[in-house]
């Protein structure tokens, strides 16, 4: 029963665990099916952040309006965004993943940039110094010093992604958020709360693992308190 | 006359065409030989548990009959199911009688309460589409508006009852309802009901309850069979004018799926499937959170269609 | 007609514009609710934040709030905040009031700790006591980012409100979801316009807001845009 209180109701408790260990199978395809669509949403996201974000960095000229498109981009709420692809694109995986993706690429262009101009200008004058050709300086001196910032643009789009796929169940595609739809439609405490907490899990893990990932890739501040 | 090699081979090439088109993929109405493997059948269902239900139902009895079974429930509402039927996507869905019938006819107000004769007319034109309706069962399921009993209006007890009140009202329900004939639509054209103001919120499901309970809409659409009536908490208003018609459960299915065998076997189910059969089904599902694969072997097991 | 076509009939269907289906009621609707949830929770956050700040406590807390808060689905907190309260404007209201806390804890925490000692020192060698440092120098320092932390609040409560017609509330998100529901493709398509559209505006002015709440004097420091923000933790989409 709909507004029942913290307290539940005998026939609907928070979470039943005959209904949970009956489902594992639903449960875990609709796990499964959540990263995949974020992992997909965060990989192309990458690779197209990866040299907008260089270009903005490199290109004062291009900067402002690169980050300001994206930036209305991810003004726009997501079940928005993906109403307005869905008479072009219909309800597939490809309306979702543009949308996905979309959200992405502020966060990431915007840490590449910082991460970029986190370089300090000593060493990229050393690195020249010492012979280094521009291409060879950006591969093997700036990105590397970036990375850091740039892994931390990826732990927010991929926690960010994360929350917003559960939203991709409004137009048909499962994840998580099917789970919670499903628990709306039949008011239905235990799949509502088996989607939100795993989404929410699903989050915190990739998280620490990213931060775990982001202490390997840099080496040099391991010896120093903070990461 | 002086057969070359190229009549021969031509010759050849007509006579396997004939041949193979006689053993077409689809055994068509005749029943398929003993021996041969069955059909599949992929069975859907709308978007809300009563339907997945009957849906199971069928699939569950054909499957135990050897057919394969493939499901594609809560597909959608009856724009999405239809046309899918009959693109061929999917074969076999338990549709409602005079909706069916109202769809097909553009609104044209067709249906009406006798269900044998709405079926009928159904036919004509389900069958040039290649589908077809088989025997409705005695189960009904239409729409149906209620009032809580324990609010201001719940002394009601016909819809014709509301035409000098129906402007204070604030109707609930799905949010084609206003357009729809059945609905928002038909109150209006047969009772004369103009409602203060319509909320959209599901088809006869938890927002519309709650709506009711909390007295955010005076009056909403409950489904017939839904199980919240055998509570008591809701005032099902009686269709004094008769403008739902014989929204019985009947198997829409694809002509060249229909085979003796199928048909025989859905319409013994539909012969076993009342309106209190729907009502006990949908409490275990409403109130008990059973899935419906669960509650439709259940049933088939007790009534002797599996073992 | 074509898509484009008939979605411009839509905007210019007279009926579509009064009503309580009409574009005003929703548009007054989204924005009450979203208004009055970003201020009751700048009423509670804020003050908490600025207040760990200024003591330099507490830092813990107020910066996961906000990795918390990013990691739960917003979608999920309205159905829950639903199973509690019913149906309408309350568990839109709660949601909401939750979802915009963290932004605005966060950011008034770090903007209040990141003031430069040395002008908090000589504020203090000025003789000035705690509540005029408070009021007089860390706010409007920290500012920039308090305001910013407001608008990410407000841009995340506005995109959320659009889920909040689930819960059947009302709202401009009634469009993309009745239109769902009925597959019909121009209201849904014309619905998501309209909310899109809002949200731009509301970062656009809120953006324009925080730049004019810059004090004189730092504006003309300011060296990085204001967009680019110091703390890398900051930034939030819910919905």
């Amino acid at each position: 029963m709909l507004a029942a209180g913290v307290l539940a109701d005998a026939t609907d408790p928070w979470i039943r665990w005959d209904w949970v260990f009956r489902h594992i199978p639903v449960i875990g395809g609709a796990l499964v099916q959540h990263v995949q669509l974020t992992a997909i949403a965060v990989g192309i996201g990458l690779l197209i952040s990866l040299p907008l974000g260089f270009w903005a960095w490199r290109i004062p000229l291009a900067r402002g309006p690169i980050l300001s498109l994206t930036g209305i981009l991810y003004t726009i709420p997501s079940l928005a965004l993906f109403a307005i692809l869905v008479p072009f694109t219909g309800l597939s995986t490809l309306t979702a993943e543009i949308g996905l993706v979309s959200y992405t690429l502020l966060i990431l262009i915007r840490n590449v940039v910082v991460g970029l101009d986190g370089v300090p200008a000593e060493v990229r004058e050393a690195a020249t110094g010492m012979g280094y050709r521009p291409l060879a300086r950006l591969i093997r001196i700036d990105f590397p010093l970036a990375v850091p910032a740039i892994i931390a643009g990826i732990r927010i789009a991929t926690v960010t992604t994360i929350g917003l796929v559960t939203v991709t169940a409004l137009i048909g595609l499962g994840g998580l958020g099917e789970l919670i739809l499903q628990g709306l439609i039949n008011d239905f405490k235990s799949p509502l709360l088996v989607g939100a907490v795993l989404s929410v899990a699903l989050a915190v893990v990739a998280d620490l693992s990213l931060s775990g990932l982001q202490r390997l890739a840099t080496p040099w501040s391991r010896g120093e308190g903070r990461a | 006359m002086r057969a070359n090699r190229g009549t021969v081979i031509g010759g050849l090439f007509v006579g396997l065409a004939f041949l193979t088109a006689g053993c077409g993929s689809s055994p068509g109405a005749g029943a398929s030989p003993s021996g041969s493997p069955k059909e599949s059948i992929t069975v859907a269902s709308f978007n809300f548990s009563e339907s997945a239900i009957l849906a199971q139902i069928y699939g569950q009895a054909l499957k135990a009959k050897g057919y394969t079974i493939t499901f594609k429930l809560n597909l959608g509402s009856r724009e999405i199911v239809e046309p899918a039927l009959e693109k061929g996507d999917i074969d076999l869905y338990p549709g409602y009688a005079a909706t069916e019938l109202e769809f097909q006819n553009k609104a044209k107000g067709e249906a009406t309460p006798d269900a044998v004769a709405t079926v009928a007319k159904l036919n004509t034109y389900l069958n040039p589409k290649g589908l077809e309706a088989l025997t409705p069962s005695s189960a009904v399921d239409e729409n149906a508006f209620a009032v809580l009993k324990s609010g201001k209006w719940g002394s009601y007890t016909k819809l014709s009852d509301l035409t000098p009140v129906a402007s204070q009202m604030v109707l609930g329900g799905p949010p084609e309802c206003p357009t729809r004939p059945f609905c928002e639509a038909g109150l209006k054209k047969v009772y004369g009901l103009n409602f203060k103001d319509f909320k959209a919120l599901d088809a006869g499901g938890p927002l519309t309850k709650a709506a009711l309970d909390q007295g955010s809409i005076d009056i909403g659409l409950i489904f017939s069979s839904d199980s919240a009536y055998s509570t008591g908490k809701y005032v099902q208003l009686q269709d004094d004018k008769h403008l739902q018609n014989a929204d019985n459960v009947v198997p829409i299915i694809r002509k060249d799926k229909a085979n003796d065998e199928v048909v025989s076997v859905l319409n013994s189910v539909d012969a076993k499937l009342t309106t209190d059969v729907l009502v006990s089904l949908n409490k275990k599902a409403d109130v008990d959170k059973e899935d419906p694969d669960v509650i439709a072997s259940d049933w088939l097991k007790s009534n002797g269609f599996t073992s | 007609m074509t898509f484009l076509q008939s979605a411009v009939a839509w905007f210019l269907d007279g009926a579509h514009w009064h009503g309580t289906d009409g574009v005003p009621n929703r548009l007054s609707e989204h924005l009450l609710m979203s208004g009055v949830s970003v201020l009751a929770a700048a009423i509670v956050a804020l003050p908490i934040g600025i207040g760990l700040g200024h003591r330099g406590r507490g830092g813990f807390v107020a910066i996961n709030v906000s990795n918390v808060g990013r990691a739960i689905p917003s979608f999920g907190l309205l159905v829950i905040a639903l199973q509690v309260f019913g149906i309408g404007a309350k568990p839109a209201f709660v949601a909401l009031f939750a979802l915009a806390i963290p932004p605005m804890m966060t950011n008034s925490y770090v903007g209040i700790t990141q003031v430069d000692p040395d002008v908090r020192e000589a504020a203090r060698g000025m003789g000035m006591r705690e509540r005029a440092i408070l009021f007089r120098v860390e706010i409007p320092l920290a500012l920039p980012l308090i305001m910013a932390g407001l608008r990410t609040s407000a841009v995340q409560v506005v995109a959320t409100a659009t889920l909040a017609a689930l819960v059947a509330w009302g709202g401009l998100g009634r469009y993309i979801v009745d239109g769902l529901a009925q597959r019909d493709f121009v209201q849904v398509f014309c619905g998501a316009v309209l909310v899109a559209v809002l949200s731009i505006i509301v970062e656009l002015a809120l953006a324009g807001l925080q730049r004019l709440a810059l004090p004189r004097g730092l504006r003309l420091t300011q060296t990085t845009s204001p967009d680019v923000p110091r703390d890398l933790t900051t930034g939030l989409k819910a919905a």
